[in-house]
């Protein structure tokens, strides 16, 4: 039925038509070719505008207040993010270092080995990039380290920044 | 001449699987497409490796464009009406400020306490903007809300 006539038969077609027709009712052709286009036209447009990739989602809790929690000096871990995406790691009141972002992952699992009672704190300059913050959390996430925190960057930390850069 | 035309295109060729085989695609891309949600601006997505699929109802979305513009928008057009006006029914999402902000998630709250909060930030995006938010949300008392991202492929 749904053979498509390549253009050289159909003078014969025509030809035979009209005997066709006094012979027998049945073969009927039907020319799909409109409507097989239609279809492919279709076919093309829902193959362009269909998308799989629904986004993730991250999901984030917060405490409620800001009703401070004591947590004990070597147990804070401070992770700094500079504007230019450097990042640097100190525990309590120490001098901070670099760490690179290939090592985070590793970096953060030992820490947490180290001391189990850990807790990082994230601050991310102003200026450095949203990504960075995705970046670190994603990380904090995988290293299956539950307590962390996000914390504005204020000027001690930029100074912080600055002993470690020049160090 | 005509002759010899008629012996060199007079063929046949079935079409019959191909077209059926078209026609299985149609139908499965016609089911399984979604399209596409407008967005109010560009929004490239950050990888990360979190697990949890997007919500697609009763959610209200922050976006955070790559210039550190911000915009609200809720999926239903009702809410949009309410907290916009009927003017800006149609738009997915509308331009806000940071006062604005404070008070429009307040009354969207109030008006469907089931709203789950998204965040969705451009991979460029500043990260200015984005501690802003975060601080309106805690201010507003959400202490539960989604970061959009995409999955890291990696």
């Amino acid at each position: 039925m749904a053979a498509l006539d390549s253009g050289g038969e159909s003078k014969s077609h025509a030809r035979g038509g009209k005997k066709h027709k006094k012979k027998r009712r049945l073969s009927i052709r039907i020319d799909m070719t409109p409507m097989v286009d239609v279809a492919f036209l279709l076919l093309t447009f829902f193959m362009l505008t269909t998308y799989f990739s629904k986004p993730q989602t991250m999901e984030l809790n917060l405490p409620k207040d800001q009703s401070p929690i004591e947590v004990a000096e070597s147990n804070l871990m401070t992770l700094r993010v500079a504007s230019d995406g450097a990042i640097f790691w100190n525990i309590g009141t120490e001098p901070a270092h670099r760490v690179e972002m290939k090592e985070l992952r590793k970096f953060l699992e030992d820490k947490n080995k180290e001391n189990p009672k850990l807790i990082t704190l994230l601050k991310v300059d102003r200026d450095g990039k949203y990504s960075m913050m995705i970046k670190l959390m994603d990380e904090i996430a995988i290293a299956k380290v539950t307590r962390f925190s996000l914390a504005p960057m204020n000027e001690y930390d930029k100074r912080q920044i600055q002993k470690a850069r020049a160090s | 001449m005509p002759k010899i035309k008629k012996k060199r295109l007079g063929f046949k060729i079935d079409m019959t699987p191909m077209v059926d085989v078209a026609m299985l695609l149609l139908t499965f891309f016609m089911m399984t497409t979604q399209f596409r949600p407008d967005e109010a601006t560009a929004i490239e997505l950050p990888a990360s490796h979190a697990p949890f699929k997007m919500p697609e109802t009763d959610v209200m979305i922050v976006t955070v464009n790559r210039e550190g513009r911000t915009f609200l928008g809720v999926d239903s057009q009702r809410l949009r009406a309410q907290l916009f006006g009927e003017g800006n029914k149609l738009k997915p999402a509308v331009e806000v400020d940071r006062k604005q902000l404070h008070d429009l998630l307040i009354q969207a709250r109030i008006s469907n306490p089931k709203l789950r909060t998204l965040v969705k930030g451009d991979k460029d995006a500043p990260f200015g903007p984005v501690e802003d938010i975060l601080d309106i949300l805690r201010q507003v008392n959400i202490t539960r809300f989604n970061l959009v991202t995409e999955m890291d492929k990696s």
